[in-house]
Order: C-alpha cells, then sequence, then structure tokens
C-alpha cells in the first residue's frame, strides 16, 4: 500500500484533533504551549503534503514561516511564561484572569 | 371720529398698564382716580361715536394693522363701531366709569387696590376689544381677554381657597365653550375664506344649511360658557367669591352679556338657521326659570343676584332665538343698569354688614341704609319689570315678541320667570331692609357707604328709573342693523289685558314675597322647619345637585385617570416597555460577558466552539449552493 | 463674511469654547455671556440682512467633503430656519447671563457653546450628512450637562436620554443612505444634498418605509408619544440651564426635520400616514396634559406640557396646508420662548428652596409678587392666551388642521381646555392660598440675574403674540414653496387632495353660489 496524500491529511486531522482536545483541556500553562505546537505541526503535515502532491513549493514556504513563527513565539511564550511563574508562583490557567470581563 | 375710537379703546388700557406699574406696591389712591379718569374718557369718547353714528348712520371702520397673515389667512386688528357695538360700548364704559368710582370707596382698606384697578382696566380693554372688532379673531381676543380679567378678579383675593377653586372653575369651563367658539370660527374661515364679519356674512347665504347650522350651533356654544347658560352655568354662581364691584362689573353687566352680543353680532348668521334659533330661544326661556327657581331659596344675598343675573340672561337668549335681537340688545342694556345698581347696593350692604352675606341675619337695614334701600328697590322694580322702570320696557317686549311669534310655551315659562323674579328680588329686598333687626345679636354696627360712593351709584339709578323712555331712539337706531319689527299684537284689547295682567301678576308676587318676609316672625332658619326639609327646598338649595353632580362625576373621576395614567400607564407600561427593551440588551450582556471569564482554558473552548460554528456553516452553505437546483426543486414540490 | 456667516455663525462659539479653556474661572462668566452677546448679534444681524420676501435658500455655502460621494458641507437658511437659529443664540445668551452659581462654570459655559454650535449647525445644514453629525453631536454636550450638573437620579436620565434619541437617528442614517442611494440609482450620481433630493421623485411603496425610517428618528426627538418617556426624566433631572435649552431647542429639531425631511421628500407617505400621526398627535395632547395634571413636581408639569404642545405642532406640521404648518413652526419658537421661560422660572425657585414639589409651596404671591406676575404670564401664554405668542401658534395650526378633519381637530383642540386645567391647579397650587410652610415666608424676590434672563422672553412672547407678521411673513413664504414643491411632487391621488394646490385659485366657493342660483 503506497502512502498517499489521504493518508498524510488523515494524520493531520488527527494531530489536530490531539492537539484541539489538547488546547482545551490543559489546565497547565506549560502543557497548553505543547499542545499548541501540535496544532501548528499538524497544520505543517497537511501543508507539506498538500504541496507536494500538486508540486508547487509554495506549500513547503509556508510550512517553514510556521516552524520559524511557531519558534519565535515559544521563545517569547516561554519568557512570558516564566515572568508570570516568577511573579506568581503557578502557571495554572485558572489563576490566570486577570481579563475577566 | 378714528380718533375717538382709538381713545375709547386705549385709555383703559393705558389706565391698566399705569395701575399695573404698582401692582405689587401698597394703596397708592391715584391709581384708582387715574383709572376712573382713563374709564371716564372713554366714556366721553364713546358718547362722541354714539352722537356721530346716530347723526350719519355710517359705522366706523378702521383697520389698524395686520395681525395674522398667512396662506388665504388674513387677520387685521380691524374695529368697527355700528349702532350694535356702539350701544355696547355705552353700556361697557357707562358701568366700568361708575363701578371704577365705587371701587375706590369699596377697595379703600384692600391692601392690593393697585392691582385691582390694573385688573379691572384690563377688563374694560378686553371688553372693547370684544364689542368693537370687526372679525371673529379680534372677538376672541377679547373673549379670552374678559375670561382672563375674571380669573383674575374672581380669584383677587387669592389668599381664600373658595375664591381661587372658583377662578379656576370660571376660566376651565369658559375654556370649553371657548373650543366650541374656536371650532365655530374655523368653520366660518374654512366655508366663507374670511373672519370679517361683513365679508363672511355676505358669503353666507349660498352655504349650504348643514354647514350653516354647525356653525351657528358651535358659535353658541362659546356663547353659552361666556354667559353662563346651562350647563355650564355653575361657575357663574361661583364667581361671586369676587369683590362686589367686580360681581356688578363682570358677572351682571358686561361680560356674561357676551355671549348675548355674538348672538346679535352674528344675527344674520342665526337668521338663515331658524331652527338654532329656536332651541336657543328655548334653551334661555329654560335657563330664565331654572335659575329663577334657584335663586328662591338661596341664602346667599350675591348668588341670588347671580342666579337672576342667569335668568335674565336667558330671557336675552330668548329674545334673540326668536329673531329679536333689537329686543336682546336693550334688554341687555337695561338689565346692565339696573343689575349693577343692585349688586352694588349689595355690595354697600356687605360693607356694612362685614361681608356677611346671609340676608336673614340682616334685616331693618333701612333705618341705617336708606339710600341703598331706595336703590335696590328701584333696582329690584326694575328687574321685576313694574311700570315706568326700565325692566318693564326690555322685558315686556320680549314677552310680546314671544307671544307674536306664537311660542306661547317660551311665552307662558317666561311670564310665569316673571313672577318668581318679582318673588325673590322682593324677598332679598324684605330680608335685607325690613323687618326685625336680626343683625343685632351677631354685634354688627352698620353705617351707610361713603357719600361719594352713592353718588356714583346715581347715574345707574337714573337710568333705572328712566331707561325706558330709550326704547323708541334705540328702535329706530338699530333698525336697520338689525332688520328690526316692532312687536304688536294684532288685538289690541289682548295687549292691553296682557299688559295689564302682567302687571298684576308681578306686583301680586311682589306682595307675597312682603308679607312673608318684612314681618317680625323672620327667622335665622336653622334647618329644622318643616319646608326646609322637603325635596323641592333641598333640590332647589343644592342647586339641582349639579354642582354635586359634576365634582363627583367630572372632576374626580378626571383627577383619578389623571393619576392612573400618571402612575399605571406612563410609569408601568410605557415607561416600562421602554426599560425592558433596553432591559433586555443589557441582560444580554450580562449573561453573555461571563463568556469573558478571563480563564484562558475557557475562551479557547469559547474559540473552538466558534470555529466548528462557523465551519459547518461554511459546509452548509457551499452544499447549499452547490445543490441549489435540486434544493428548489424538493421545495417546490413542497409547495413553498 | 456676508457669504460665511453661517459658517460663522457655527464655529465661533466652539472657537470660543475651546479658547474658554485657557480663561480663568473668575473672568468665564464675563467671557461666557459676550461670546454668547456676539453670537446674538450676528444672528440678529443674520436677521437683518435676511431676505424675507424670498421663499428660497440664503446665504449658501458649500464645500467638498467627500466629493466621490457627493458628501458637500452645505449650509443655508431659509424662513423656517433663519429663526429658530436665532432663537438658539437668544436662548443661550440668556441661559449663561442667568446662569446660577453651579459648581464648574467654567466647564458649564464651555458645553453650552460647543451646544450652541451642534444647534446652528443642526438647522443650517443642507446635507444629509452635516445635519446627521451635528444632530448627533448635540447629544453630547447634553449628554454632559444633565450627567455633569444633574440631579441624584442623572446618570439614569442622561444615558437614558442618550441612547434612547440614538437608537432612534441610527435607524434615521439608515434610511439617510438609502435615500441617497436611491438617489444613485436614478441619476447616476451620488449626493447628500438635500436640495437634489428635493428633486427625487420616490414611488410610493419607497417612500413609505424610508418615511417610516426618519419617522422614529425625528419622532423619538420630538417627542411623541409613546417614545416621550426619556423626557421627563431628563428634565427632571437636569440642571435648570439644561432644561431650558432641551425644551426651547433641542426638541425643536425633531419638528424641524419633519418640516425639512419628512414632508418634501415624501409627499405620499406624509399624506398616506397623516390620519395616523394626528391621531397620536392627540393622543400626546390629551394624555400628556392628564399626567400633567397628576404631577406633584412643578417642573415635572412644565416637561409634560412641553410634550403636550409638541402634539399640537406636530398636528399642525401634518394638516400639509400653508395655514397648518406656518402655524405650526410658529408654534416652535412660541413654545420655545414659553417652555424656556417656565422652565427658568422654575429654576428661581428651586435655587431658594431646592425642592420642585407643589407641596411644600403655596401662597408663594404674597411673598414673591413679581415672580408671580411673571410666572403668572408665563402661563397664560403656555394656556394660549391671544396676544401671546403661543396663541398665534396654536390658532394656525389647529385652524390648518381643521381642513383636514374636523373630528381630530375638536379632539386636539381639548388641548386648550385640559392645558389650562393642569397650568392653572399647578399655579393654584404653588402661588395661591395662605403661605403655610415657615420656610417660604421670608423667600426674596426675583433678582436681577433672573430677570435678565426673563424680562426679554416676556418681551418676546408679547411682543410676537400682538406683532407676529415680521416672524410670521418669511416662514409663510418658505412654508408656501415646500408645499407648493410637495404638491407638484405628489403621486397619489390621495395625496393630491390633502395637499393644496396654491397655484391655482380656489373657485369652490364661487362654484356653489353658481350651483344655488341655477336651481
Amino acid at each position: 500500500m503506497e502512502i498517499g496524500l489521504n493518508h498524510y491529511l488523515v494524520l493531520s486531522t488527527i494531530l489536530f484533533a490531539i492537539g484541539l482536545v489538547g488546547v482545551m483541556r490543559r489546565k497547565n500553562l506549560l502543557l497548553l504551549f505543547f499542545a499548541t505546537e501540535i496544532l501548528l505541526n499538524a497544520v505543517n503535515v497537511a501543508f507539506a503534503a498538500i504541496s507536494h502532491y500538486y508540486g508547487d513549493l509554495t506549500g513547503q514556504m509556508f510550512a517553514f514561516f510556521v516552524i520559524a513563527i511557531a519558534a519565535s513565539e515559544v521563545a517569547v511564550g516561554l519568557g512570558l511564561l516564566i515572568v508570570w511563574y516568577k511573579r506568581h508562583g503557578s502557571i495554572d490557567l485558572d489563576a490566570l484572569t486577570t481579563m475577566k470581563g | 371720529m378714528e380718533k375717538y375710537l382709538y381713545i375709547a379703546l386705549f385709555a383703559p388700557l393705558v389706565g391698566s398698564l399705569f395701575s399695573a406699574l404698582f401692582a405689587a406696591t401698597p394703596k397708592k389712591l391715584f391709581t384708582g382716580i387715574v383709572g376712573s379718569l382713563l374709564i371716564f374718557t372713554s366714556f366721553v369718547a364713546s358718547t362722541m361715536l354714539l352722537l356721530y353714528i346716530l347723526k350719519t348712520g355710517e359705522p366706523i371702520h378702521v383697520t389698524m394693522m395686520t395681525w395674522m397673515e398667512t396662506g388665504d389667512l388674513y387677520i387685521p386688528f380691524g374695529f368697527v363701531v355700528d349702532q350694535i357695538s356702539v350701544t355696547m360700548m355705552m353700556v361697557v364704559t357707562l358701568v366700568s366709569t361708575v363701578v371704577h368710582v365705587y371701587a375706590i370707596g369699596y377697595m379703600d382698606h384692600d391692601k392690593s387696590f393697585n392691582r385691582f384697578f390694573a385688573w379691572l382696566s384690563a377688563f374694560v380693554f378686553s371688553m372693547m376689544i370684544l364689542v368693537m372688532s370687526d372679525n371673529y379673531a379680534g372677538l376672541f381676543i377679547g373673549w379670552e381677554g374678559v375670561g382672563l380679567c375674571s380669573w383674575g378678579l374672581i380669584g383677587f383675593w387669592y389668599h381664600k381657597e373658595s375664591a381661587t377653586w372658583a377662578a379656576n372653575e370660571a376660566f376651565i369651563m369658559n375654556r370649553i365653550a371657548d373650543l366650541g367658539m374656536l371650532i365655530g370660527i374655523f368653520l366660518v374661515y374654512w366655508n366663507t375664506g374670511t373672519l370679517q364679519y361683513d365679508e363672511a356674512f355676505a358669503v353666507m347665504p349660498g352655504l349650504d344649511t348643514a354647514t350653516l347650522t354647525w356653525m351657528g350651533i358651535f358659535l353658541f356654544i362659546g356663547a353659552m360658557g361666556k354667559s353662563a347658560q346651562f350647563p355650564l352655568h355653575t361657575w357663574l354662581a361661583d364667581a361671586m367669591e369676587g369683590p362686589t364691584p367686580v360681581s356688578a362689573l363682570i358677572h351682571a353687566a358686561t361680560m356674561v352679556t357676551a355671549g348675548v352680543y355674538l348672538v346679535v353680532r352674528s344675527n344674520e348668521l342665526y337668521s338663515l338657521i331658524p331652527n338654532v334659533g329656536l332651541f336657543i330661544a328655548s334653551l334661555g326661556a329654560f335657563v330664565a326659570i331654572f335659575a329663577a327657581s334657584m335663586a328662591l331659596v338661596n341664602r346667599d344675598m350675591k348668588r341670588i343676584i347671580a342666579y337672576s343675573t342667569l335668568s335674565q340672561l336667558g330671557y336675552m337668549f330668548a329674545a334673540a332665538g326668536l329673531g329679536a335681537y333689537w329686543v336682546a340688545l336693550f334688554h341687555l342694556m337695561a338689565h346692565a343698569f339696573f343689575k349693577a345698581l343692585l349688586f352694588l347696593g349689595a355690595g354697600n350692604v356687605m360693607h356694612a354688614m362685614h361681608d356677611e352675606l346671609d340676608p336673614f341675619k340682616m334685616g331693618g337695614l333701612k333705618k341705617v341704609m336708606k339710600w341703598t334701600w331706595i336703590m335696590m328697590t328701584i333696582a329690584s322694580l326694575a328687574l321685576a319689570g313694574i311700570f315706568p322702570f326700565a325692566g318693564f320696557f326690555s322685558k315686556d317686549t320680549i314677552l310680546e315678541a314671544a307671544f307674536a311669534e306664537h311660542h306661547f310655551v317660551i311665552y307662558g315659562v317666561l311670564l310665569f320667570t316673571a313672577g318668581l323674579t318679582a318673588f325673590y328680588s322682593f324677598r332679598l329686598v324684605a330680608l335685607i331692609f325690613h323687618g326685625e333687626e336680626r343683625y343685632k345679636i351677631f354685634g354688627i354696627h352698620p353705617h351707610e357707604a361713603y357719600r361719594f360712593m352713592l353718588i356714583a351709584m346715581s347715574p345707574l339709578l337714573i337710568l333705572a328709573m328712566i331707561a325706558g323712555i330709550f326704547k323708541e331712539p334705540f328702535f329706530s337706531m338699530v333698525e336697520e342693523i338689525l332688520g328690526a319689527a316692532e312687536y304688536h299684537i294684532h288685538s289690541h284689547a289682548t295687549a292691553l289685558i296682557m299688559l295689564v295682567g302682567t302687571q298684576i301678576f308681578v306686583a301680586l308676587a311682589i306682595l307675597y314675597a312682603y308679607k312673608k318676609y318684612a314681618n317680625k316672625k323672620v327667622m335665622v332658619p336653622d334647618g329644622t322647619s318643616a319646608i326646609e326639609n322637603s325635596f323641592i327646598y333641598k333640590l332647589l338649595f343644592n342647586q339641582y345637585y349639579i354642582p354635586y353632580f359634576y365634582e363627583e362625576y367630572i372632576v374626580k373621576p378626571y383627577r383619578e385617570i389623571s393619576e392612573l395614567f400618571w402612575t399605571k400607564v406612563d410609569m408601568k407600561i410605557v415607561d416600562a416597555t421602554v426599560d425592558g427593551i433596553a432591559g433586555i440588551v443589557y441582560g444580554t450582556g450580562e449573561k453573555t460577558r461571563q463568556m469573558q471569564s478571563g480563564n484562558l482554558s475557557t475562551m479557547l473552548k469559547w474559540m473552538v466552539a466558534g470555529l466548528v460554528g462557523l465551519l459547518s456553516l461554511a459546509v452548509v452553505f457551499g452544499l447549499a449552493a452547490r445543490y441549489s437546483d435540486e434544493i428548489l426543486v424538493f421545495l417546490s414540490a413542497l409547495g413553498v | 463674511m456676508l457669504d460665511h456667516i453661517l459658517s460663522l455663525l457655527i464655529f465661533f462659539p466652539a472657537l470660543a469654547a475651546v479658547f474658554g479653556f485657557m480663561i480663568q474661572k473668575e473672568s468665564m462668566r464675563a467671557y461666557g455671556v459676550s461670546v454668547a452677546a456676539i453670537e446674538f448679534a450676528l444672528a440678529l444681524w443674520l436677521w437683518y440682512v435676511f431676505d424675507g420676501s424670498v421663499s428660497g435658500m440664503q446665504f449658501m455655502e458649500s464645500l467638498p467633503l467627500v466629493p466621490s460621494f457627493g458628501i458637500n458641507y452645505t449650509l443655508g437658511v431659509d424662513g423656517i430656519s433663519v429663526f429658530i437659529i436665532i432663537l438658539s443664540a437668544f436662548f443661550t445668551l440668556l441661559g449663561i447671563g442667568s446662569l446660577t452659581d453651579t459648581k464648574q462654570v467654567k466647564y458649564m459655559i464651555i458645553t453650552l457653546l460647543f451646544l450652541q454650535m451642534t444647534m446652528v449647525g443642526v438647522f443650517a445644514a443642507l446635507d444629509a450628512i452635516v445635519f446627521y453629525i451635528f444632530w448627533e453631536l448635540s447629544l453630547v454636550p447634553m449628554l454632559y450637562i444633565i450627567g455633569a450638573w444633574g440631579g441624584p437620579l442623572r446618570i439614569y436620565a442622561s444615558i437614558k436620554f442618550f441612547l434612547y434619541t440614538f437608537a432612534g437617528s441610527l435607524v434615521m442614517l439608515v434610511g439617510m443612505l438609502f435615500m441617497a442611494y436611491f438617489y444613485y440609482q436614478a441619476t447616476g450620481v451620488w449626493s447628500f444634498a438635500l436640495l437634489d433630493w428635493y428633486r427625487l421623485i420616490l414611488p410610493e411603496t419607497f417612500q413609505l418605509w424610508l418615511f417610516a425610517a426618519f419617522f422614529l428618528g425625528f419622532a423619538i426627538k420630538v417627542p411623541m408619544f409613546p417614545f416621550h418617556t426619556w423626557l421627563p426624566y431628563a428634565h427632571g433631572q437636569a440642571p435648570t440651564i439644561g432644561s431650558v435649552i432641551l425644551a426651547a431647542i433641542l426638541l425643536k429639531m425633531g419638528t424641524y426635520a419633519f418640516v425639512r425631511f419628512s414632508l418634501p421628500l415624501f409627499p405620499d407617505a406624509a399624506a398616506f400616514f397623516m390620519i395616523p400621526i394626528a391621531i397620536i398627535a392627540i393622543i400626546m395632547v390629551i394624555y400628556t396634559a392628564m399626567v400633567a395634571y397628576a404631577q406633584k413636581d412643578i417642573k415635572q408639569v412644565v416637561a409634560y406640557s412641553s410634550i403636550s404642545h409638541m402634539g399640537i405642532i406636530i398636528l399642525g406640521t401634518f394638516a400639509l396646508n400653508v395655514e397648518g404648518i406656518t402655524g405650526s413652526i410658529f408654534l416652535m419658537l412660541g413654545h420655545g420662548v414659553v417652555a424656556g421661560a417656565l422652565f427658568l422660572l422654575v429654576g428661581v425657585i428651586y435655587d431658594r428652596r431646592h425642592t420642585k414639589l407643589m407641596s411644600e409651596f403655596g401662597g408663594l404671591a404674597h411673598v414673591m409678587p413679581r415672580y408671580a406676575t411673571i410666572f403668572g404670564i408665563m402661563m397664560m401664554a403656555s394656556v394660549g392666551m391671544p396676544l401671546t405668542i403661543n396663541f398665534v401658534g396654536e390658532f394656525l395650526s389647529l385652524l390648518g388642521f381643521y381642513q383636514q378633519s374636523h373630528i381630530l381637530t375638536l379632539l386636539a383642540g381639548t388641548g386648550i381646555i385640559v392645558g389650562a386645567i393642569y397650568m392653572l391647579a399647578a399655579y393654584k397650587k404653588a402661588f395661591f392660598g395662605e403661605v403655610t410652610n415657615e420656610k417660604n415666608k421670608n423667600l426674596p424676590d426675583i433678582n436681577k440675574r433672573e430677570l435678565f434672563g426673563l424680562i426679554p422672553l416676556v418681551i418676546v412672547a408679547i411682543w410676537l403674540g400682538v406683532y407676529p407678521k415680521p416672524v410670521l411673513e418669511p416662514i409663510n413664504n418658505s412654508v408656501k414653496s415646500i408645499v407648493q414643491l410637495m404638491h407638484n411632487k405628489s403621486t397619489t391621488a390621495l395625496a393630491k387632495e390633502r395637499i393644496p394646490n396654491l397655484v391655482k385659485p380656489k373657485v369652490v366657493i364661487i362654484e356653489k353660489t353658481i350651483i344655488e342660483e341655477v336651481h
């Protein structure tokens, strides 16, 4: 059996679903970052696969963009996370409600 | 002559404004004197105009300036002095002059002396506008103006609750009638295209009867208010709360006759609609006997005279309604003289008795107040219509007119009322001036009025005696303009029998009144005697329970409904609906803001929910667009 | 300068207000009065150079704002708007001149000057968007006046005032955009200029919808029943000056807009909705008069009486003939003067006793005779006594409507009865009787500053009642052209019947006589 586009898309969807569940369920900020990474990479898989399928390099280029942004995001995000941890001694999401309307 | 016209019109205004300057300051005698002099000036100017009219017979017509002009409507401040208005002007200025001079004495001790003269002169000015205007709008200015002054003068002693209540009642009741008048004016305008009397009357014969009838009815509703005809009559008796000179001038001689003036002025309209005329006459006759009956038992001197005024107004309307406009106008004039005299005499008595109004608490006053006694007796004789006093000539002509027009029911009612009139008038005179001196137990020491007040009254006394001689000259003067006809009963014998019969009937009524009330046995009623507990007495004493009815079934419900409208409808329904709509918006916001918990995890869940929602929408619409043809076929198959 | 007198009138007070921030607190009152006096002098000058015999727009000026959408800064006045502009300048002057000592007088005066800008702007604008901008801007100073200087419920009242009127005018804005779109469809050019819109004849169904959209915005502003409940709160909470300007000028925006927009743009719809609107007007007249009678607070009596009088104005406007519309515009001025004066008068007693409840008073005529006199004059003007300013307007409005419907006029005419009832009752409660309340025994009579505000109003109220011609004539000329425009534009038979044609001579009466003679 040859591994075709559909397999990649299914994989991407499954990864995305895992990431989505993670985003919704996790209460730990660090784990939230992991979940976000999973989401982004799920999309990356789809990009790369579709790019290959159409023989158009734009998708793969876009995947690199996403990787770059994800990296910077993690860098900034982790920085903020550490600051937050130093201030409040916890990175639990439920305690993080200063934006309450 | 225009000069005299303007002097006659504006002299009272000058007087009023002059007195008004000092309205808030303590009494200054000169306001009264200046006011009286200016009114007298007006009287002199009116006399000049009368002489001119008598000489030439030509009306004087001036247009001072434009008042309102818009669209097709043109209303000037125009004034006309013709036979009708000059008669009214004479009556108004003469009685006003007398009352002004009299009031200098009567209001002597009042701290608002200056304010009184400001109002009184303003009233004369309004009345002059009313009678001199050459169009309905100008008439309406005067109409409302006298209403305003009447409000200010009835409520002159504004510290008294009863006075201010009566003032408001008079104003509001007049307003009800004024609405009718206003509608009448609108009708005149939209059907004739003008409000000028002469132009409007020229067009009226070409209009259909229904329109004219409505016009006549609505204008007459206005007259009913001002002349206190049933059912808008209750204010007149209550208006007696005002100072007595006011009652004499406004509520006897001039303002209340404005309604009669209106009908006489619009005679060309009312001649076209005899049915309305008959209604006016019938109502007049009804009011004549209705008011007279209430005067029979009343125990308030001024109210008795007020009812008699009401009754006499009924006579005037009866005459005017039957087309005898000149008779109505003549009775108006004669009545003004003797009724003002009667009121001023009553004012003297009130002064002497320290504002006591119950004639049962007086008695025997003729010893101390000889001149007042003479004046009031003569005025009452004139009122009763005894030969050769003024009332005989005017009132008898009304009876003749009714008889000659074959309205025997009206004739009968009016004749019977003449007897009642004589009875209650002399009941009053007898109770006040004759019999036991019942006032002594109240510790009052009555005194005659100031000499100059009595002198001021003397012109009225003379006129009450001799006004009859003006009948022929008056008739020849107004003959042309009012299309007047002298009323002659065909057979001389009938006429003579009627004349003598009436005189005897009236004289008997007078004698009966004297017999009953001039003796020594008259006591202050204490509510125990049989007659006082009879049904008729109670009915009459309570004015047929009409004021009670108004209070209970109109005033009170109005107040309650107003309260209901405010607290229930406006606050609970209208405003609550608005607040409810606002509340829904607020409430939705209040509910949905909980989404904004600030908790990242919750917000992410909402984000996912939104994402799913949008995606599914995209899918649905995408499918719908793709299969739109099939869907349409399916829907049409379902019959949508 | 004459070419830009309207811009000057609009922006001079605004500019002065900006500079006002730099003025010291002590000299602010003098500054405010002098600015308002100059503004009023400019307004009088406008009247002087205004040609009353011309029916069209005068002193037009135009400056492109968004040319691609046809939005221009277009100004102009005719007989209808010029007097309301003068009245607004007049009231700003009187208001600032007779302003009592409140906190933050400086900011109050600045706010009033801004308000003056928006008021002139609304009445001078001839471009729908410019009109809309000033219309909405006028809410802001008023919101501020009520919210910052008001009574205990001021926040509720000011928010209610703002949101209610704002909601209405948003619907109006949608209407305006549609109107412009229709214009675009018809001509291929975008335009928001009112005078361009006047030339557009819309099909009846469009007219009905657009009329309804505009109606909502205007009706809330007027305020018409049942959209009126914001007004008693606004008046009840606003400081005296706020109530004065609100009653005298701001309410007139709604009725003015009816004459300026609804009638000439949608004549068929106006004729179609005439009877329902007249019924609303009658409800306003009678119902609010009865509510006014039930009030315990004298300011609320005047507030509800405003609604009642606005009913007569609406009725006159929808008479759709020259007499009625002229009368209604004159009554706008009349009611402005009278209601403004009455609110000033209520303010006088409020400053002394800090209460407006009539039960607290009684017998004031003894202690404050001059006050009682002026109040009495204004009360009589409010009741519609002939020879006062209100009578002319009421008489003409009712006269005009009588041509359209007898019964409805009769019902609306009861306004003169119910109006007398609540006014006289209120006057009796406050002024007549003995002085029963100890606190009222030594009240000082009216002072010079208060007289400064009141005497001119008394003079105007009587002057224009006796001699309304200088004002009535220009109004009449402009109204004639509007009525003729409406008649020419109208397409339905109903509208043709209800809106008179002024060109044809009237022959109705003559025809009747001829028929009679033939018989």
